[in-house]
């Protein structure tokens, strides 16, 4: 019955080539925005090794997502809590989620008031640029999940338009003596830089739960997924690498938005010069996928948990507290850096690895191969 | 006062949009209602410059002690 209600309420299904984009994507989302940041400022000019050290760790991650939709077949993350933990401790950790979903929305959404603001028109009060960017976000979350993946499979090749450009204009301007010497403050940092990494790039696919159960074919969806989130988390180590070796580790560091920063660089024969607005561009494609997955997966988890016949019905009510608390999750970017590097990591081991872990083993002891079969061939019909 | 009578304005919009395809449902309407006065109120706290609890000092209370011991665990032994 509830797998009807979810097919009438969706419309359509999407391909895998749909989701890899997808999940390319919201890999890259605000990784690639305020990730080489904090890794700069973490392992210093070892940081591009921090970002392969989270690329390693996310292999892991992703491992695991795979592995619990294999043993939860087409089942959204409220599905698979309930199946695990029965009605009401499964309800309460998907309440969980569902308020993460809503605080993630809103970070980004804060992300993006503050890039704006910062970079671009300052003068603009800042509920407006959120405003209007959270407007775009609810209507393609109304228009439902097969209309976003077109979109996001148009915007891709701009995307990788900008980023070639990016990476091939500013190949040149590299100082290899930035990345020296190697390995200066050891192994730790590179941890807690992985970790980071991992954690706002790998761990929040978790949302992405929502999506699984509405591709054609699963079975080439695992391997595709898994694929597209290693190439994406691969673009992200190359923009950190790009950062240190042009701009070098202490600028990196101290930089809010230290890629911003880089195509400032791009500088051809003194001709092409200032591109960064336009190359901005490219953030917007990844930060609105972000955003709007972060989204989707709190209105679709909120409606799952209550029931409702429609997940649309709740999306513009959601909306108006999304934006508030976008306004006001962060007073300051001070506390921004404190929760981003203190809070935020084991807040998101427990939410991207802890849990999805106890789910997967509850999972493994609890399901039977023939059941599981059963219940993904009930799913593919 | 614009920004309160802003947030009723764009409250009364999205009731008008949602109101046709919640007609006969009566779990939908008690769920869209209450999130929709919560955002309203949400907005007009905002607006009035009320102080909000944020989410996310709950989260750094919880998170805090372990997130600190990571850090520190994770430092480069000098």
């Amino acid at each position: 019955m509830k797998g009807v209600l979810q097919e009438m309420s969706e419309n359509g299904k999407i391909s895998v080539l749909q989701l890899m984009v997808l999940v390319f994507l919201y890999t890259i989302g605000t990784t690639v925005l305020v990730i080489p940041s904090g890794l700069a400022a973490t392992a210093n000019q070892d940081a591009w090794l921090g970002a392969i050290v989270g690329v390693l760790i996310g292999t892991v991650v992703l491992g695991l997502y795979i592995a619990l939709w294999i043993v939860y077949p087409g089942q959204t993350f409220v599905g698979i809590c309930r199946a695990a933990l029965g009605k009401w401790a499964g309800s309460a950790i998907a309440v969980i989620f569902m308020g993460y979903g809503f605080i993630g929305a809103s970070t980004v959404l804060f992300y993006v008031g503050n890039f704006f603001q910062t970079q671009f028109i300052p003068r603009t009060p800042i509920w407006c640029t959120v405003t209007l960017f959270a407007l775009v976000v609810v209507m393609g979350t109304r228009l439902g999940l097969e209309t976003i993946s077109r979109a996001a499979e148009l915007m891709l090749p701009w995307f990788l338009l900008f980023f070639a450009i990016l990476v091939i204009t500013l190949v040149p301007a590299a100082k290899y003596v930035n990345v020296r010497p190697m390995l200066e403050f050891g192994w730790k940092p590179l941890f807690e830089a992985g970790l980071s990494f991992a954690g706002t790039a790998y761990m929040p696919i978790v949302f992405l739960f929502a999506v699984f159960p509405h591709v054609k074919t699963p079975e080439k969806a695992k391997i595709g997924v898994y694929v597209t989130a290693l190439i994406g988390g691969l673009c992200v180590v190359l923009v950190t690498l790009l950062c240190i070796l042009v701009l070098g580790p202490n600028i990196t560091a101290r930089s809010m938005f230290p890629s911003y920063a880089l195509v400032k660089k791009i500088n051809i024969g003194n001709f092409l010069q200032r591109v960064e607005a336009v190359m901005a561009g490219m953030w917007f494609i990844t930060t609105y996928v972000k955003t709007t997955f972060y989204f989707y997966g709190g209105v679709t988890s909120l409606s799952e948990i209550l029931n409702l016949n429609n997940y649309r019905n709740v999306t513009l009510p959601c909306t108006m507290i999304v934006i508030v608390l976008s306004l006001i999750v962060y007073p300051d970017v001070v506390y921004m850096q404190y929760w981003d590097s203190i809070v935020f990591p084991p807040y998101i081991l427990l939410m991207g690895v802890f849990i999805p872990l106890l789910l997967w083993i509850i999972g493994l002891f609890k399901t039977k191969p023939g059941q599981n079969a059963a219940a993904s061939g009930k799913n593919q019909s | 006062m614009w920004a309160i009578a802003g947030v009723i304005v764009i409250s009364g919009l999205c009731a008008a949009i949602e109101m046709p395809s919640l007609k006969g449902q009566k779990k939908e309407q008690w769920v869209f209602w209450l999130l929709l006065v919560l955002g309203a109120g949400l907005g007009i706290a905002f607006a009035l410059k009320v102080p909000i609890p944020n989410p996310l000092d709950l989260i750094a209370f919880l998170f805090k002690p372990i997130g600190y011991w990571l850090h520190n665990a994770l430092q480069p032994s000098q």
